[in-house]
């Protein structure tokens, strides 16, 4: 896939990288069983990303209603589905097993035996108290088990019990909502759930982290995340700021208040984002604006002199007129051509139709044997020798039963039967959301059973 | 049968996982050595800040004027000669000076790689092709060698050569997010902040870094497998683009582009921030039951059975949404937001109804939680002084990440790295010194 690496292509990799050549190469996770307890989007964003890596997720929901973000939906519900909720389950086994049933409980344990990491994003401690499948428990019947549990606060220490949590309360408490909106205006709750995804992501990683000391080790362990901490380590110079000075970071609309100039500005037909904080950017900005003589000027003649509070808004009054009486193309294009960044803001119309994006797997077309036609964010890291993928999007409640409980766990007919009269296996109740959709003949299940 | 422990669970795991009782225990990434290369790009440092959480020994590589990110840093404010944004993310590295551009300076960095497993660089694609140090050209030197590139647009794909540098707020606006965030129209008072808004950090930069530490494991996991190293190919405004919840989906499915509607939401509701007493405050209580137990909070029962608010899909309708936002706020203006908090946590209901308040930075910094948890670190820097940063923020019972150090004057460890990397002397390396190469 790489051979086009051997020769420079001007920096890039064209050739090399396509979607085409992309699906016969290995996955970096392969061989990694993970079985994942969570509902909306902090936990079970985590388990969808090592998916999309290779690793086989195994998704316990409570039948037969499931996830409650399979009702988190704008508008309408898809094909009976959820856009709320397919994205954040993509390549897993879906199944119904009901915990609270001391059946579901043996059955989650036998999972748990087979698997190498257990992910879950229940209050601090539920998991134990409730269903007596906390890490204390599992690790009983699998030593070397790594076990993610993410929460708003944590497991432990003063806001860890008593306080429920969502991603726009750790953005309110974390200070990340009071610095993103203007100022004199009231703040903004930044309109996705910016906590959890990025929480996902990083509690994802410390799982990579963990699975790579066990290889070395043979040793698991235990990992407590909080996406509110999360978000304040993502708040740059914020508490560097803050503590040095005594004093708040104040918000400041759409100028970087540590860089200059950069800010989004508006067009004559939209939005655009300009930088050019170093000098040799800054120089090239100004030949566009057409006003040379100001990287000369004293006030903005160097990196240093830009950012002096008054001069950082002087110029950014400058730029910013200059932008308004431009079109957003020119204003890309002279950056191009002169030497600073400048980029237009994008909607989810411009990804869907951007042939950039969709050659680089970002926006990924794919056929599910469910829904369909499907497009969706693809994996983010472009690995060359092992990159992610989507395969399938996410499944009615129980989808996946037969499968993981007759094949993977190799329970005979009888025992499921039971467990099924029992009611600690199930699958989808009959409601949008949990089913599938109204004209779907059964594609893309693993293994069918006689009699469903 | 389960065993039935002796200690509550929230004290085992503080015991298991406090930070304080982080020195004594193993690294995860003990023996990996990573160059960072990334040049007036904070976004490269985070993953290398991660990588370096972990126990890996890191090498920044600067040019011999220091890197330009070194001035990134709010309103010119330098602390001990080095701005706070490049401050926070020096974290554990070892500082060394390399001038690139010479062919001396290339042929030092080619020896220099072969010890790498891990080599992080934010160039525009093509920089480093022209110094004959892209990664195509030096795979040979090291076959288990992974890179992690950072750019904008990736690259390979049709835009992969646009030659701009990576900065954070082209890539907030690329990402798709900037176009739905911000205020409302509001076409009865309209006002200068209704447009698409960024977020206030550094997001996209941060979510960059995080994304290729994520890709980086992923191959190091590979490597062990099959001895390969591989180019990990991040571009910022993707990934915070796969943070966007249902934004592509929803297109594809209904042709509905993503607006802006301030603080409201088009999936829950009430799931906002409102104003109180004291400020502002958030405050949820979506599904039906929430709904009915706030609304018996508020001792406004009947908004619940109101035609125009009884069900889900009614209230996430922007409109109603607005209308029940004046009943909200009604309430939430009588009191400050602790006392919101205290009412809601007297209320005997169980269906979720969450709220706390929406704290200003400074009142974040003065919470004992933060602190408590390690989320808030005051670390004491040889040669920086007392600077209170972010923690990592995974608490881990095996292997927990830390923070050793803060920062180090650019070409500060050049004689131990040099030394002990290549055995380059005093003399040599005062030569070089002296020719401008570090």
């Amino acid at each position: 896939m790489l051979s086009e690496l051997s020769k420079p292509a001007n920096g890039t990799v064209d050739q090399g990288f396509t979607m085409q050549c992309l699906l016969d190469q290995p996955e970096p996770l392969r061989g990694v069983r993970v079985v994942e307890l969570g509902t909306l989007v902090l936990g079970p964003a985590a388990a969808s990303f090592l998916a999309e890596f290779g690793a086989e997720v195994v998704k316990v929901e409570l039948p037969p209603a499931g996830d409650t973000m399979r009702y988190i939906t704008p508008g309408e519900f898809w094909q009976e589905g959820s856009l709320g909720f397919l994205p954040v389950n993509h390549n897993k086994l879906h199944v119904g097993l009901d915990v609270h049933r001391v059946e579901g409980q043996t059955v989650f344990k036998q999972l748990v035996a087979r698997a190498d990491v257990v992910i879950e994003n229940l209050k601090a401690g539920a998991m134990e108290r409730k269903f007596g499948l906390g890490y204390r428990q599992l690790r009983e019947v699998n030593p070397s088990l790594i076990y993610l549990a993410n929460t708003g606060f944590g497991q432990w220490g003063p806001f860890s019990s008593g306080r429920a949590s969502y991603d726009a309360l750790a953005q309110a408490a974390s200070g990340f909502a009071a610095i993103s909106h203007f100022p004199g205006r009231p703040p903004l709750k930044t309109n996705t759930f910016i906590g959890d995804w990025t929480g996902a992501c990083l509690s994802a990683t410390a799982v990579l982290m963990a699975l790579f000391y066990r290889q070395r080790t043979g040793r698991g362990q235990f990992i407590d995340y909080a996406q509110s901490e999360g978000l304040i380590r993502l708040l740059d110079w914020t508490w560097a700021f803050v503590g040095i000075n005594g004093r708040d970071r104040a918000p400041a609309g759409n100028q970087d208040v540590a860089m200059s100039p950069a800010a989004i500005f508006l067009s004559r037909d939209g939005s655009v984002a300009v930088a050019a904080p170093l000098d040799p950017e800054f120089r090239a900005l100004c030949r566009a604006m057409g006003q040379p003589e100001l990287a000369d000027d004293v006030r903005f003649c160097n990196q240093e002199a830009r950012l002096v509070e008054e001069n950082l808004a002087s110029l950014h009054e400058i730029v910013g007129g200059w932008v308004a009486s431009r079109m957003t193309d020119e204003v890309v294009q002279a950056g191009q051509d002169c030497g600073f960044a400048a980029a237009r803001v994008m909607c989810s119309r411009d990804h869907y139709l951007d042939e950039h994006l969709q050659a680089r797997g970002a926006v990924w077309r794919f056929e599910d044997p469910v829904y369909g036609d499907a497009v969706e964010y693809g994996p983010v890291p472009k690995m060359s020798a092992s990159p992610g993928r989507l395969r399938w999007t996410a499944r009615p409640v129980g989808f996946d039963n037969d499968y993981v409980f007759g094949t993977l766990l190799g329970l005979d007919a009888r025992r499921i039967s039971q467990l099924e009269a029992d009611g600690a296996i199930r699958t989808w109740g009959d409601r949008p959301g949990a089913r599938p959709p109204s004209g779907w003949r059964g594609e893309g299940m693993l293994l069918k059973r006689s009699g469903r | 049968m389960t065993t039935t422990p002796d200690t509550t669970w929230e004290n085992w795991a503080q015991t298991a996982t406090d930070p304080l009782n982080a020195m004594g225990k193993p690294e995860a990434l003990d023996g990996v050595v990573v160059m960072d290369l990334s040049r007036g790009n904070i976004g490269g440092m985070v993953c290398s800040s991660i990588l370096s959480e972990f126990g890996a020994e890191v090498i920044r590589l600067e040019s011999p004027e220091g890197d330009p990110a070194r001035g990134f840093t709010p309103y010119g404010q330098m602390h001990e000669g080095v701005g706070l944004g490049y401050l926070v993310e020096a974290r554990n590295k070892h500082h060394i000076t390399l001038r690139l551009e010479s062919s001396e300076g290339q042929s030092i960095f080619r020896r220099l790689v072969r010890h790498a497993d891990i080599v992080i660089e934010t160039f525009a694609p093509g920089v480093l092709d022209s110094w004959g140090l892209a990664y195509a050209q030096l795979r040979q030197l090291n076959p288990r060698l992974i890179w992690a590139a950072q750019s904008t647009y990736g690259h390979f794909g049709p835009r992969a050569s646009t030659p701009i540098a990576d900065y954070d707020i082209t890539d907030q606006a690329l990402s798709g997010l900037t176009y739905f965030n911000g205020e409302r129209v509001d076409p009865e008072q309209p006002h200068p902040c209704q447009v698409p808004t960024k977020a206030g950090s550094w997001l996209a930069w941060y979510v960059g870094g995080v994304w290729s530490a994520f890709g980086v494991l992923a191959a190091l996991l590979f490597r062990n497998a099959s001895g390969e190293g591989q180019l990990v190919d991040v571009s910022p405004p993707e990934g915070l683009a796969r943070f966007l919840d249902f934004n592509l989906t929803w297109y594809h499915a209904a042709g509905q582009i993503r607006e802006r509607i301030g603080s409201l939401d088009a999936t829950v509701f009430p799931y906002t921030f409102v104003r109180c007493k004291d400020g502002y405050t958030f405050l949820a209580g979506f599904s039906d039951t929430s709904f009915a137990r706030l609304a018996h909070i508020m001792g406004r029962p009947e908004l619940a059975v109101d035609p125009r608010f009884d069900s889900v899909a009614k209230r996430t309708t922007l409109e109603t949404a607005a209308e029940l936002m004046v009943e909200l706020e009604a309430w939430t203006a009588r009191f400050t937001a602790e006392e919101i908090l205290n009412q809601v946590q007297r209320d005997p209901g169980t269906a979720p109804v969450v709220t706390g308040r929406v704290n200003t930075p400074l009142e974040t910094f003065q919470e004992e939680n933060w602190w408590v948890r390690g989320a808030l670190q005051r670390v004491d820097d040889p040669m920086y002084g007392e600077v209170v940063v972010q923690g990592p923020p995974w608490k881990m019972s095996e292997t927990p990440p830390r923070i050793k150090w803060l920062c180090r004057p650019v070409g500060h460890d050049n004689e131990r790295i040099y030394l002990q990397y290549l055995g380059l002397g005093t003399s040599q390396l005062h030569d070089l010194r002296a020719r401008g190469i570090i």
